[in-house]
């Protein structure tokens, strides 16, 4: 697999690759987050963490643009933008998974994975109805880095089993080799391991530490389990009721007693 | 023939050598990378072998020094054991999943020098216990994934061994003569290989074998299935087994054929489609298992689709086993088998990646006559064998045309067999081993001093046909308080025959009667409960339900009628059990890695229930310490209940009841 | 009995007796199936792409055929009319992304449903003040269609197979082809059954639903012109014709709203279906069963198979 986004846009490991100033997004009258900020550095594993409501998904959802906030504004790659649809989100380096997996259930595992790639491959249509000359060439060369990925997620028992008939945590796996087959630079995990055993989590612990490891790619993660977002994460930021409540170091996060009040302490 | 031909290379490497004069250019290997197979030929795998060759000698590799091998079968491992045995040192495969403990003790029993391993969690797993290794210098590896930022001080891809060896070579005459030299100076009488048992009792054994005597009885066993370079085997059994080194490894260097990898562990059953072997192995459980997926896939088919399986599976059973036999069969019958083949065997086997085996072979466990005949009636040659690692394999087997359920068939080629007073069978084979590594009291206890080598099972020959019959390990023939004969495997493995019972422990030696912990099998068990609108949330529910112990128990009163109609094995009726909160598992030291009941440990650690199953009470509580797959420890508690069963006089004539069972 | 018999046995002595009217019948009802397939197809392909129910699906069909003869008739060449048609139809998908589509993208289904209403009236309008409200003869031999009729010798009659007939059949069979390729094996083709499968999901990846649906609207639009060439060489072209877009009604319950393969096969069934009800039972009650039988058989699908012969099995979960 290629490095997923190399800096191209001169941003180095360790400066700000997105920004999250001042946001706010209602729902009618309902405040989904209220004023929050913080940012997300090249290369680092970025958790989201907080009590069921606490407005988690909606910032993944305004972060890749399928929500809008009314307030505030986000600067990714040092552009900043109010509004953003999905789409140009997607094309400008965010990928996410959704915590209770969209994936295509109709089509294969390879299929859906290589439906990743689609932002990636541009050759003619005209060429593509032949499937010849450049259009095969480069759909062969997309199923190659898809093939790598399915090696890479150890899916290969599962490359063309319709993703509706697989148990949920390789859903979940095969989901995130969609999002990783986008090549992207901010890759955003909604509960990545929502629902999975033990030895699933474990699994995929180890795919997220690699993939932050080996391709540099800049992850943002929610999670509900404590245990794996502090060994995953470089820095947590905590929301609340919508607000942010501490932001820092895993260590720093789970000292902070304004989080073990709401959050740690309390069962739920 | 082909054993003389092969007699006159006398180890492995100069059998490769041999292939790749003879043969170069068809297939010797192949592997599925990224969703492609990749073939290598008998000249490519040669020039490979040779230049990794080169590249351990480099590394510091000698004659007689050990080499551990560690993964699944990939042919970057197979071609490190040839590599090694090229310069003389010998290949020490070890089972990819055994837990760190045992590794150690291999590793460092084994003295070995390097390591060559598979992938990152293997590597890890030895630098975790690199402590107790002081000869290990180096560590091989086939995947770089997650390898990236170790130190590689110590840490070599395979792929730079055997790029630098290449390099090393190709530009110095002098290099390649030494090379030739080190693999013509190898002899017959090396050491080739040592295979560490996975230890049914105690320390796991290295079994010493030489190069000679194991292609001696590879040849032998070519020439009895008629191998030849056109066959075409999948290598999916563990390649530290015995089976996997002899059966694909020894023969196909033998015999000149094509072994192929499969792709990742859960792609076998794909794999096994798209290679369609002509030789297979596999032991009972897995054709056991293959058939509760065909018959749970068939209980969801279209109604049509399920009379015609159903009304064709009626012709094969009718039919099947007596074509495959050669016997006479009317023409009706021929031409109705002949359409189930068209509809229904030929698709079914297909989907199995069967279509093209001709020799099949299952042993390991006894195999359920039922089930041995309902794969040989689709038209499928399945035989049993016999063997042991000591002895490289095979003690017997069963030849085209004299193929038995009950039976592990007559000697094989150049076998002897004798049996002790007290039943134990003894052996000498072609293949036999030279002793256990490093290990003489061991080797005393188990080779004679004349020769023969003691198996520790107890069997004996059937009159009339030689075929030979195990009953169980000898040590584990105990009796009853009441002097009545407890062979345990034989009344489990009765038991074990029921789809819906995975596995089953007996106890009695000593006691009144008999009784038996039970495993459910999750899949057939699971599939009724759904079936039956039974609910449940774990296997520990499922297990505990007073429908599923309705129904173990009226299997268990079917076991007990058919013990019943045996004189010597009457006594044995299983009088109480029970259906175990949890699966027994390899990882919490109940089965062997090779998936074998391990007796003694499971009473000591279940010690509780087994008295409960004696003294009478309805149920018993019971909490265990279980390991999860990463390591971490747990423990699980549970409220086990206990049945009565219905037991049968026992009859004093055997009949025709006998085969009721 | 005497009506027992009539309705039992006797069609299918016919049927015996006279094997070329049996052909013939099963010929005439495969070719008005293969159309009713196509509308169908139609419907399909918007259906599964963004979840509407086209009820302008009709109308399309009649304003390409009309658009392509007007064109001819102020004076445009039959090629060059064909190539100005496409045009429009890839205009008319624009427009609805644009106008209908995006302003109205999660609402509720029912709202959309209402919107292809507005699109229907304001086609027909349309149409009618370009075009006028005539019945127009489709420009057949113009577009090199071949005319007249194969006598084939058979069954001890003979059989009678319309040129224009085969020629939709064969075209209609190639239109098939090429979108199961377009489908199955394209870039774009497996956008479309993302977005089909999961908007949410397909948008995560980059795929631009708007982009998708104007590719969707045309090539059902493409699908409407050649419908709307092949029935207008049997009848005319006039508004009429916006009724069979109702056939296509009981073709979709039969083959199931979702499925491609389910229209074609849903079209064909209806369409042998009508035709040989209507010459062998429809003398029974005075003829014409043609035009509700079709109904018939798709309430009783809904009464037993809902999802129709190939579509998705509908378990709302609870």
């Amino acid at each position: 697999m290629r490095a997923p986004g190399d800096g191209r846009q001169g941003i180095m490991a360790g400066d700000v690759l997105l920004a999250v100033e001042g946001v706010s997004l209602a729902f009618g009258g309902v405040k989904a987050i209220t004023d929050v900020s913080f940012d997300i550095r090249k290369g680092e594993i970025r958790a989201i963490i907080g009590p069921n409501g606490a407005g988690k998904t909606s910032m993944l959802n305004v972060i890749n643009g399928f929500y809008h906030p009314q307030q505030g504004r986000i600067t990714f790659k040092g552009e900043a933008r109010k509004r953003m649809r999905p789409y140009v989100a997607a094309s400008q380096g965010i990928a996410r998974t959704f915590q209770n997996v969209a994936l295509f259930k109709g089509m294969s595992t390879l299929d859906n994975i290589m439906a990743g790639r689609t932002l990636k491959m541009n050759k003619g249509f005209f060429w593509q109805c032949l499937r010849y000359g450049p259009a095969m060439r480069e759909e062969i060369e997309h199923r190659k880095f898809v093939e790598e990925i399915i090696d890479f997620l150890e899916i290969q028992a599962i490359r063309k089993t319709p993703v509706g008939k697989l148990p949920y945590g390789l859903q979940k796996r095969v989901e995130l080799g969609r999002a990783l087959a986008m090549e992207p630079e901010l890759l955003l995990l909604d509960e990545p391991m929502a629902g999975m055993n033990l030895e699933e989590k474990a699994d995929m612990s180890r795919f997220i530490l690699e993939v932050s490891a080996q391709y540099g790619t800049t992850i943002a993660l929610i999670e509900h389990d404590m245990g794996v977002v502090m060994d995953l994460s470089d820095r947590v930021v905590v929301l609340e009721y919508g607000r942010k409540i501490a932001d820092g170091t895993p260590a720093e996060v789970s000292a902070d007693q304004s989080v073990i009040d709401a959050y740690l302490g309390v069962p739920h | 023939m082909a054993d003389t031909a092969a007699r006159r290379e006398d180890t492995f490497p100069k059998l490769l050598a041999r292939n790749a004069a003879l043969r170069g250019d068809r297939a010797a290997m192949r592997h599925k990378h990224l969703g492609i197979w990749q073939t290598w030929t008998w000249k490519e795998v040669d020039g490979i072998v040779r230049a990794y060759a080169h590249g351990l000698l480099q590394l510091g590799l000698r004659r007689g020094e050990t080499i551990a091998i560690v993964g699944s079968n990939r042919p970057k491992l197979y071609w490190s054991m040839l590599a090694a045995q090229c310069i003389g040192a010998i290949p020490v495969p070890v089972y990819a999943d055994a837990v760190a403990e045992e590794m150690a003790y291999v590793l460092e029993h084994a003295q070995v020098k390097l390591a060559a391993v598979e992938v990152q969690e293997q590597v890890d797993k030895i630098l975790s216990i690199s402590d107790r290794l002081p000869a290990l210098e180096g560590l091989l590896y086939d995947e770089e994934r997650g390898l990236r930022d170790y130190d590689h001080a110590r840490l070599h891809a395979i792929d730079g061994i055997v790029e630098d060896g290449r390099k090393a070579l190709a530009p110095v005459p002098a290099a390649r003569a030494a090379l030739d030299a080190a693999i013509a100076e190898g002899k017959g009488a090396d050491v080739s290989i040592i295979l560490y048992t996975s230890g049914t009792t105690g320390r796991s054994k290295g079994v010493v074998l030489s190069a000679e005597r194991s292609i001696a009885a590879a040849a032998d066993t070519v020439v009895f299935d008629r191998l030849d370079e056109t066959d075409e085997v999948l290598a999916y059994l563990p390649l530290a087994w015995v089976g996997d080194h002899y059966l694909n490894f020894a023969q196909g260097l033998v015999a000149g054929f094509c072994m192929s990898c499969p792709e990742s562990p859960e792609t076998v059953q794909q794999d096994l489609r798209e290679i369609g072997p002509t030789f297979y192995f596999a032991p009972p459980r897995v054709y056991e298992s293959l058939l509760t997926r065909v018959m749970i896939r068939m209980e969801d088919a279209g109604l049509l689709k399920r009379k015609m399986f159903h009304a064709f599976i009626d012709v094969a059973k009718r039919y099947g086993e007596k074509i495959l036999n050669g016997e006479s069969v009317p023409l009706s019958g021929r031409l109705l088998y002949a359409l189930g083949e068209l509809l229904v065997y030929g698709p079914l086997k297909n989907v199995l990646g069967f279509s093209r085996i001709r020799v099949g072979y299952t042993a390991g466990e006894a195999i359920g006559p039922e089930l041995f005949s309902f794969y040989r009636s689709l038209g499928l040659n399945l035989k049993q064998l016999y063997g042991q690692t000591e002895a490289f394999l095979y003690v017997t087997a069963q030849p085209d045309g004299q193929i038995r359920a009950d039976t592990v068939g007559p000697l094989a080629p150049n076998v002897e067999v004798k049996i002790t007073e007290a039943g134990e069978v003894l052996f000498k084979s072609p293949g036999m081993f030279l002793g256990y590594f490093r290990d003489e009291e061991r080797t005393a206890e188990t080779m004679t001093s004349d020769g023969w080598v003691k198996t520790g099972d107890a069997g004996f020959f059937e009159t009339g046909t030689g075929h030979l019959k195990i009953i169980d390990r000898a040590k584990d023939v105990g009796r009853l308080a009441t002097g009545a004969l407890f062979p345990p495997k034989y009344v489990e493995n009765k038991l074990k025959f029921f789809p819906n019972v995975k596995e089953v422990v007996a106890f009695g030696d000593g006691r009144d009667f008999v009784t038996c912990f039970v495993n459910i099998d999750i899949t057939a068990v699971g599939n009724w409960a759904e079936r039956n609108n039974v609910s449940y949330g774990s296997y520990q529910e499922l297990a505990a339900h007073p429908q599923v112990y309705e129904m173990i128990a009226s299997h268990v009163e079917e076991v007990n009628r058919s013990l019943a109609a045996e004189p010597m094995m009457g006594g044995a009726q299983i009088k109480r059990f029970l259906i175990l909160h949890k699966e027994l598992d390899a990882d919490d030291g109940e089965l062997t890695r090779t998936q074998k009941v391990r007796r003694g440990f499971i009473a000591e650690r279940y010690l509780p229930l087994i008295d409960a199953l004696y003294d009478g009470a309805t149920e018993a509580d019971i909490s265990t310490e279980v390991t999860f797959e990463d390591g971490r420890k747990g423990v699980i508690s549970a409220r086990v209940k206990i049945r009565d069963c219905r037991t049968w006089p026992v009859s004093a004539e055997t009949g025709a009841t006998e085969k009721a069972a | 009995m005497d009506i027992l018999y009539k309705i039992l046995i006797d069609p299918f002595v016919q049927m015996g007796a006279a094997p070329d009217l049996l052909v013939q019948t099963v010929w005439e009802g495969l070719v008005s199936g293969v159309l009713y397939a196509l509308i169908a197809l139609g419907f399909v392909l918007i259906f599964k792409a963004s979840g509407v129910f086209n009820f302008a699906q009709g109308i399309m069909v009649v304003f390409a055929g009309l658009t392509l003869v007007g064109l001819h008739e102020m004076g445009l060449p039959a090629p060059i009319a064909l190539l100005v048609t496409l045009g429009v139809m890839f205009f008319i998908a624009v427009a609805v992304e644009r106008v209908v589509l995006r302003p109205l993208v999660n609402q509720p289904d029912i709202i959309l449903f209402m919107a292809t209403f507005g699109i229907t009236y304001l086609l027909i309008g349309f149409g009618e003040l370009i075009f006028g409200g005539n019945p127009k003869r489709m420009i057949t031999e113009e577009l090199y269609l071949p005319s007249g009729a194969i006598e084939w010798k058979a069954f001890g009659g003979f059989v009678q197979f319309q040129k224009i007939d085969v020629a939709a059949a064969v075209i209609a069979a190639l239109m098939i082809a090429v979108l199961a390729f377009f489908f199955q094996k394209t870039r774009i083709g497996r956008a479309l059954r993302a977005v089909a499968d999961s908007h949410k999901a397909a948008l995560s990846v980059g795929i631009s639903l708007n982009q998708i649906w104007v590719i969707v609207w045309f090539t059902a639009g493409i699908v409407a012109l050649v419908t709307g060439i092949m029935w207008g060489a049997r009848s005319d072209v006039s508004f009429a014709l916006q009724v069979i877009a109702l056939k296509a009604l009981p073709v979709l319950i039969l083959g199931g709203f979702t499925s491609v393969p389910g229209a074609i096969v849903g079209g064909l069934i209806i369409g042998i279906g009508e035709k040989i009800g209507e010459f062998y039972w429809g003398p029974l009650v005075g003829g014409g069963i043609e035009s509700w039988l079709a109904y018939f058989i798709a309430l009783g699908f809904l009464l037993f198979r809902p999802q129709g012969l190939f579509g998705e099995k509908i378990i709302e979960r609870i």
